[in-house]
């Protein structure tokens, strides 16, 4: 080897220096990221004794979607009121399972100190869910549960139930006829219980009502494409019903669109702003609101409460609601841009001056 | 003075770069996770990188001769359909799921033909068949997840059993690697995405070579798809589509594979598809939120291609300054 190589060599390796330097900072960069994160969590919180900063895992199934806004802010803001580390929001895009269980697995495999995870699927949670339980991981299932699973708890919406109610509450509305209802994942454990809960009803309270299922997929997009388009194939129908938020949003858009407003019956989930307009203006007849920021709030005030208890508080099963959101209180849905329902407002909204009855009470058998 | 052909002969492994930037990826996250090296964290790394080698090990094929299978992430997503099709119509488990291979070699096959006798570009062609592909897959499940047939010593073999998805992986990238080096399919290969016309002139039958590579991939995607539905326990119209795809095309480039075709290796592809596994695993065990995921993941992958083609230039003039 030449002196002239060996200098080449040398800058070479410096220019790989360089390289690595670059690295090493970025990666400093997210290092110190974390720290700070770590210093200003763990520790202690109200009457509580100082715990290590436990790390919660939230695996969801459309981490990007616009509906579990409010679900980060619960969990973010549980999670500093009892000074643990932000929960970790992982999972897929768009609906992945596969993509689910590998990010659960990874969360099984760092020792996670609890998983809340939504059960969109029957089969592929199973054995995962034991094998967190039998490392002394804490599992809780958020805003779909699945029959035949082992989580701790369930905190979400009743699905069947919800849609059982909207089924009865359509009933008051439309007696005869074809109505359609959109759902944008047929067969998906967090809306086709809805739908099955809408047949049963109807079945019971208004026999001579047809259920016509629309399947509109997941895009926003897409689902008011496919609304648009079943409507225009069928104008006779007596109501545009949707079971997920991107379909009720689009319900709104095509009840506006073709001034139907108040002709036919239409409603549907959740607090999309078209939806939120659309109740306000009454296309829609009402939206059902399910809390989403309690499905982040509670899960992480469970889990919590379980580690610290050593298992003597057990979460319990809860139902986030079905509230239904009509022309009387979407009010405060509709101006207050509120943090609880992914708006950006952390002010105290004000009391309505009175609070409209909701349904009637039952006594469960 | 002796080292000294062993270095050269290190050099010239085109694999060398990435290999290194995989290990310094797996160094990096050693050091920054305690639970990374764990033969549990393996597993589920092993998880990752199975499905994209599998398909990527056909696209290695394919990008080579010029060509690209967009449709590979949904004949991934069809073939599980296809074989419980067959299944509850009664057909034994291990001759429905070889239905469902040979369904899936058949989509590859009018891929192949479509692009060839009709000479439509293969980016279309198989883009129209990724849609057709989808819309079956939702009429056949009905949009819902079916569960994977419990006690099944064939399920077991295909995915069912720990790590036998990872090791029909390996398979598949030995098998092909040696296909694409050491036999004369694999050189026509070669020929027909370097020199088309050279090829073809010197009496290579590269629109044959064209079809049976659109049908080798598609047979893996549909391999792979059955693998990782019944690894998971459950067959989901979610699972596969075009991420999957792409992410297999990405560990296919990533290893070294030209995206313009003519050169490229099966095992650089496994490499790319390790490194996008451990990147992709070791940023979830770091507790990284869905929204920052992509940024990080995206710039790790930008980070690892920019050290890669630095080495690979250093490696060059290494190379050729020992020659003189």
């Amino acid at each position: 080897m030449t002196a002239e190589t060996g200098a080449t060599s040398r800058r070479t390796a410096l220019k790989f220096l360089g390289m690595g330097g670059t690295t090493a900072a970025a990666s400093a960069l997210l290092a110190a990221c974390t720290s700070v994160q770590d210093a200003q969590n763990g520790g202690k919180s109200g009457p509580f004794p100082g715990t290590p900063g436990w790390r919660f895992v939230f695996v969801n199934h459309v981490t990007t979607n616009s509906f579990f806004v409010p679900t980060r802010s619960g969990l973010a803001d549980a999670a500093a009121l009892l000074g643990i580390p932000e929960p970790q929001w992982t999972g897929s895009e768009n609906g992945n399972v596969a993509q689910m269980a590998s990010a659960m697995e990874t969360a099984i495999n760092g020792k996670a100190d609890g998983i809340a995870i939504a059960l969109t699927d029957d089969n592929a949670f199973i054995d995962l869910t034991k094998r967190a339980l039998g490392q002394g991981i804490p599992v809780i299932a958020y805003n779909a549960g699945a029959a035949g699973n082992f989580p701790l708890t369930y905190v979400g919406q009743d699905l069947y139930l919800s849609g059982f109610r909207m089924g009865q509450r359509i009933a008051q509305k439309v007696t005869t006829g074809e109505i359609l209802v959109g759902i944008a994942q047929p067969g998906g454990n967090n809306v086709q219980p809805r739908l099955d809960g809408i047949t049963d009803a109807l079945k019971q309270a208004a026999p001579g009502v047809q259920v016509q299922s629309v399947n509109t997929g997941a895009e926003q997009a897409g689902e008011l494409n496919a609304m648009t388009a079943a409507y225009t194939g069928n104008t006779a129908v007596k109501g545009i019903y949707a079971v997920d938020a991107g379909s009720t949003a689009a319900c709104a858009k095509v009840i506006t669109d073709h001034g139907l407003s108040g002709k036919i019956g239409a409603g549907g989930f959740d607090l999309l702003d078209d939806t939120v307009a659309g109740v306000k203006s009454g296309a829609l007849d009402f939206t059902i609101d399910q809390s989403p920021y309690l499905q982040g709030f509670l899960s992480v005030l469970y889990l919590y409460l379980y580690r610290l208890s050593g298992t003597l508080i057990a979460p319990p099963a809860t139902d986030t609601g079905l509230t239904f959101v009509t022309k009387e209180n979407v009010g405060p849905y509709a101006t207050a841009h509120s943090r609880f329902e992914g708006g950006d407002n952390k002010d105290v909204i004000a009391m309505p001056g009175a609070i409209p009855l909701p349904p009637a009470s039952v006594l469960s058998r | 003075m002796s080292s000294r052909p062993l270095l050269l002969g290190v050099l010239q492994v085109k694999e060398l770069s990435i290999l290194l930037v995989t290990i310094a990826a797996g160094i990096y996250f050693t050091a920054t996770s305690g639970a990374f090296n764990s033969t549990d964290n393996y597993q589920t790394i092993a998880q990752y990188v199975a499905p994209w080698s599998i398909i990527a090990a056909g696209q290695v094929m394919l990008l080579i001769c010029g060509e690209i299978d967009l449709s590979a992430g949904f004949v991934f997503t069809l073939a599980p359909f296809m074989m419980m099709q067959f299944f509850v119509n009664g057909w034994p488990l291990w001759l429905a799921l070889l239905g469902a291979i040979v369904v899936s070699t058949l989509v590859g096959l009018v891929n192949g033909l479509i692009r060839t006798v009709l000479a439509i570009p293969s980016f279309i062609t198989t883009l129209g068949m990724a849609f057709l592909l989808q819309g079956l897959v939702l009429i056949i499940s009905n949009a819902r997840p079916v569960g994977v047939p419990k006690d099944s010593a064939v399920l077991d073999v295909f995915g069912g059993a720990h790590w036998t998805e990872f090791l029909w992986a390996l398979g598949v990238v030995v098998v092909m690697q040696v296909v694409l080096s050491a036999t004369r399919f694999g050189i026509h290969t070669q020929a027909t995405g370097g020199n088309p016309v050279g090829a073809a002139e010197s009496g290579i039958p590269i629109n044959r070579v064209k079809v049976v590579n659109f049908a080798i991939t598609s047979t893996l995607a549909g391999l792979a798809g059955i693998l990782q539905g019944t690894r998971v326990g459950s067959y989901d119209p979610t699972n596969g589509g075009f991420t999957t795809m792409f992410f297999a095309v990405a560990s296919a480039v990533i290893g070294g594979t030209a995206l313009l075709g003519g050169s490229g290796t099966v095992a650089g592809a496994f490499l790319g598809a390790l490194l996008l596994g451990i990147v992709f695993d070791g940023f979830n065990l770091n507790g990284v939120s869905a929204n920052a995921f992509n940024v990080v993941l995206g710039a790790a992958i930008l980070g690892a291609m920019v050290l890669n083609v630095s080495l690979i230039v250093v490696r060059k003039r290494l190379g050729s300054r020992e020659r003189i």
